[in-house]
């Protein structure tokens, strides 16, 4: 459906988007997750047409649009700031694309009631969109969007500025929407949450240059460098030098020695990056011993190490433990249970070799 | 390739050849053509080209009645800013902290603004004339008329919207927290306004003080309508020697002086603040 | 007890002071206006408080007076024209200086705000020997373009302001719509900014409807403008039609600036 490729962005010497290419399927979710400044907004608007690229090619419905502006290119985008047209009713919004796109008044007509009826907001027509809610502005601009039928529909932040209980709630709706159209759509956010929980397809950026595309499981088990590691979900981290003189692949990381997963690299490498997701990690009390002092079992088990209690946070529906491993490390464990833990409580910290990832 | 047009305000028939840089251009270009070259223009004039010294119209300008004229110029225009600042101070203090009409008292504050110059300096005038309804009607003679205490108030009467707006604005934007956090900790009434409010609006104050006086000092019909030939101003000598005395030299001479040094005042304010900002309240 | 009551009375006496200044501040701000547009209605022979009943024989001899219905039009015709060319001039500015990027850009734009900043004494003189020099003739022209000059900064400061909060996404969003430049200009761009275009036209008729120091050089005979005229008649002694003319004037620039005012909204 869409194919973008070699894509290329210069401002002046600088280089926003650099030589980026992906494609997206008929009817497919795809969302452009990466932090502010990573050229995601550029490419947008390069896809978009608002953008010349300085190099590479946009391909829409197998046709090359790269050279034409963004009102021959029949695509929808919903904007973070809305983009409603305050000088206009919600109608009259609605109205405005499909009357670029040559509807005569009695089609605009039912249009724009049932596309009002889908976004939940049928009564709503002769309202201003400043009389409306935030959450109310933004599927006002998903109906305008969406009226004319685009090949493609580009979202840009649509949810960032609602409140969370809210996001929740339009997430849920937008995922709904998608799949009901089947319309093929290009989702870009800076927020992981977003981006695992709706994509049928991740496409991560950084600094102007893809890092990795994948499913949203994928680039939360198998990052592929630090970078996604790191920027997707939260883990602890360890590092060090790989070592194969014991039973099993191992990391010196100072004071401690994580085991690897078996089938990881046996050959030796000079330094290395370990992530272990909070999901994988499992933090409980320490037996206490006769003499008083905590077990030192963590010495006979394989990543197993002996820690304290830094914070507990209860989240509702789960819980984050945070507590520093006596070499010094942090680590984070999540859990469903309610962790009957204090701060400064002598704990051991586990989890299992195979849910190491090693980059 | 480029078909494609970055976000452009105008239609594509004219952006195709006009950019924004351009806009920019024709509007600069235009006050420059009508304004700045007109205004440099003066200092081709002011020079002596017959004979004699070059800069005759500049020797004449620096000494006698134009000295005085430019003293008086100054003098005015600090007491009018400091007269106007109070006024405002306490007017603008009032409709941010203790008034609950203050769209009504705000529009009457501008209403004067709509309402040309020399109809407020009448008004002003009929409070002193001898044949004003005061005088006439109620036998109340001020004998101010052609006093500096005329021309002073009549200056503070037409500025004072100009002071009120900038210090209502700055005062407007203080958070009340920081006012009940001052109460909180101990300090009254008037400590508070002090060394709290005081320092918070002084951009305001600034701001309202330097467009007052700009625009007092320059004033001609204030001095004109109730003032004496002892109140003369600059810009009544600029206009005397221009309009009475037909010497083009000496009024250009005394025109190009004035605006530098009046340049120079702006360019050192400019320095210390935005005076974009100060006129952007009005 | 007796202390809460004193406190108490402390109180009431600040806020009386506080409220007496206040008042005494618009009496002086508001009061000669408004005595300028009273005494105008006076039976008698000087600006006086018409106690004996309302009289409008001035305005009477105002109607009657050719020179002054003379100067009115001239003031309206320069004051549109001079109105016209300042919005476009001012407008064009604005975006120009709102979306280009450019070195010294701040320090640029002060050059639209100058003709705020000099002596209007100084702008005549400058404007009319420059106007002799370029040919242009004194009269409507040296009016029309001197009275622009003086609105131009007036109206550069309100578009800015109103462009400055425009949300590009519009323009962006109008065009992904399927709209092209001229439709999202006609459609979008214009009837977002056009409040403020109109509000800055009304503000520079007003700058020019009552601007007298520069327009005392920019006049040719036949074009007298109706603040030179008030001038005039002042320096020839007080009569009452001076206010009636004035009350003309304060009636036209106030209904213009409320025009203004309810527009921008």
């Amino acid at each position: 459906m869409l194919e973008v490729n070699g894509l290329t962005k210069y401002y002046g010497d600088l280089c926003a988007v650099n030589d980026v290419g992906f494609r997206i399927d008929e009817g497919e979710f795809v969302t452009l997750l990466g932090p502010s400044g990573c050229g995601k907004t550029t490419l947008l608007h390069m896809i978009a047409g608002l953008r010349e690229p300085t190099e590479g090619e946009v391909t829409l419905r197998s046709e090359n649009v790269t050279n034409l502006p963004p009102e021959e290119r029949n695509i929808g985008m919903a904007f973070q700031s809305t983009a409603l047209f305050p000088h206009m009713t919600v109608r009259e919004n609605i109205a405005y694309g499909l009357r670029m796109h040559g509807y005569d008044e009695e089609e605009r007509h039912a249009r724009v009631q049932e596309f009002l009826e889908l976004v939940d907001l049928p009564n709503h027509d002769d309202h201003r969109p400043g009389e409306l809610s935030g959450g109310q502005q933004q599927r006002v601009s998903l109906a305008r969007a969406l009226a004319y039928e685009p090949d493609i529909l580009l979202l840009d932040e649509p949810l960032t500025g609602l409140d969370r209980v809210l996001r929740e709630e339009m997430r849920q709706w937008l995922m709904t929407l998608q799949r009901e159209l089947g319309v093929t759509s290009l989702y870009v956010t800076h927020d992981q949450e977003d981006a695992l929980s709706m994509s049928d397809k991740v496409v991560v950026l950084d600094d102007g240059e893809i890092q990795q595309v994948d499913h949203p499981q994928a680039i939360y088990e198998q990052p592929v460098n630090d970078f996604v590691a790191e920027f997707v979900g939260k883990s602890m981290q360890f590092s060090g030098p790989i070592r194969n003189d014991g039973p099993r692949p191992f990391v010196d990381a100072g004071d401690t020695c994580v085991v690897l997963p078996n089938d990881s690299v046996s050959s030796d490498r000079e330094e290395v990056s370990l992530y272990v997701r909070p999901e994988d990690v499992n933090i409980e009390a320490a037996q206490a011993t006769a003499d008083g002092g905590a077990t030192t079992v963590a010495a006979t088990e394989e990543n197993a190490f002996p820690g304290t209690i830094e914070k507990v946070s209860n989240l509702g529906n789960r819980a984050e433990v945070t507590a520093t491993l006596e070499s010094g490390e942090t680590a984070l464990a999540s859990t469903n249970r309610f962790p009957h833990l204090e701060v400064g409580d002598e704990v051991l910290v586990t989890f299992d070799s195979e849910s190491v990832i090693v980059l | 390739m480029s078909v494609v047009v970055e976000r452009s305000p105008v239609p594509s028939w004219l952006s195709d050849r006009i950019t924004n840089r351009h806009l920019v251009a024709i509007g600069v270009g235009w006050v420059t053509f009508f304004f700045v070259f007109p205004v440099l223009f003066l200092v081709v004039e002011s020079i002596n080209f017959g004979d004699g010294h070059p800069l005759q119209a500049y020797q004449r300008a620096m000494g006698g009645v134009y000295l005085a004229a430019f003293v008086r110029s100054f003098l005015y225009g600090i007491v009018t800013t400091l007269v106007t600042l109070a006024l405002a101070y306490a007017l603008a203090y009032y409709l941010v902290f203790s008034s609950k009409r203050v769209r009504l008292l705000l529009t009457l504050v501008v209403v004067p603004l709509w309402i040309a110059y020399i109809i407020r300096y009448f008004g002003v005038l009929l409070f002193f004339s001898p044949t004003g309804p005061l005088a006439q009607s109620f036998g109340i003679e001020t004998d101010l008329l052609f006093t500096t205490t005329a021309v002073i108030i009549g200056l503070a009467n037409a500025y004072l919207p100009f002071a009120v707006l900038p210090i209502y604005n700055s005062l407007n934007a203080i958070h009340h927290e920081t006012i009940n956090a001052s109460r909180t900790l101990g300090a009254g009434q008037l400590r508070t306004i002090y060394s709290v409010v005081l320092p918070l609006s002084m951009p305001g104050v600034v701001a309202a003080g330097v467009i007052v006086f700009i625009l007092s000092a320059g004033s001609f019909l204030g001095p004109d309508i109730l003032g004496g030939s002892g109140q003369s101003m600059i810009a009544n000598e600029i206009a005397r020697a221009f309009l009475e005395a037909f010497n083009i030299q000496l009024a250009s001479a005394l025109a190009v002086i004035y605006t530098i040094l009046l340049i120079g005042f702006i360019a050192i304010f400019n320095a210390v603040f935005d005076l974009q900002e100060a006129l952007g309240n009005l | 007890m007796s202390a809460v009551g004193s406190l108490k009375q402390t109180g009431l006496l600040r806020r009386g002071v506080l409220l007496g200044t206040i008042l005494l501040i618009y009496v002086f701000l508001l009061v000669p206006v408004a005595m300028v547009v009273l005494t105008s209605f006076t039976g008698r022979a000087f600006p006086a408080i018409p106690y004996d009943g309302i009289s409008l024989q001035w305005y009477v001899a105002l109607m009657t007076d050719s020179q002054l219905l003379g100067a009115l039009f001239t003031s309206f015709v320069v004051a549109t024209g001079a109105a016209i060319i300042a919005v476009i001039f001012g407008t064009i500015a604005a975006i120009g200086f709102v979306r280009a990027e450019f070195p010294y850009k701040q320090q640029l734009s002060t050059i639209m705000l100058l003709p705020m900043i000099i002596s209007p004494v100084i702008t005549g003189i400058a404007l009319i020997r420059y106007f002799g020099q370029i040919n242009v003739n004194a009269g409507y022209p040296t009016l029309i373009i001197g009275h622009s000059i003086l609105g131009v900064p007036y109206v550069f400061l309100l578009v800015r302001s109103e462009l400055v909060t425009f949300d590009n996404d519009l323009e962006k969003a109008s065009r992904v719509l399927g709209a092209d430049p001229t439709m999202t200009f006609t459609n979008v761009t214009a009837p977002i900014i056009s409040p403020a275009l109109l509000s800055g036209l009304f503000i520079a008729f007003i700058v020019s409807f009552g601007e007298f120091t520069a327009t005392q050089f920019l006049i040719a005979p036949g074009t007298s403008t109706v603040p030179v005229e008030i001038y005039d008649m002042l320096r020839t002694g007080l009569t009452p039609e001076i206010n009636a003319l004035s009350t003309v004037l304060v009636v036209i620039m106030v209904l213009a600036a409320v025009l203004s005012r309810y527009l921008e909204r």
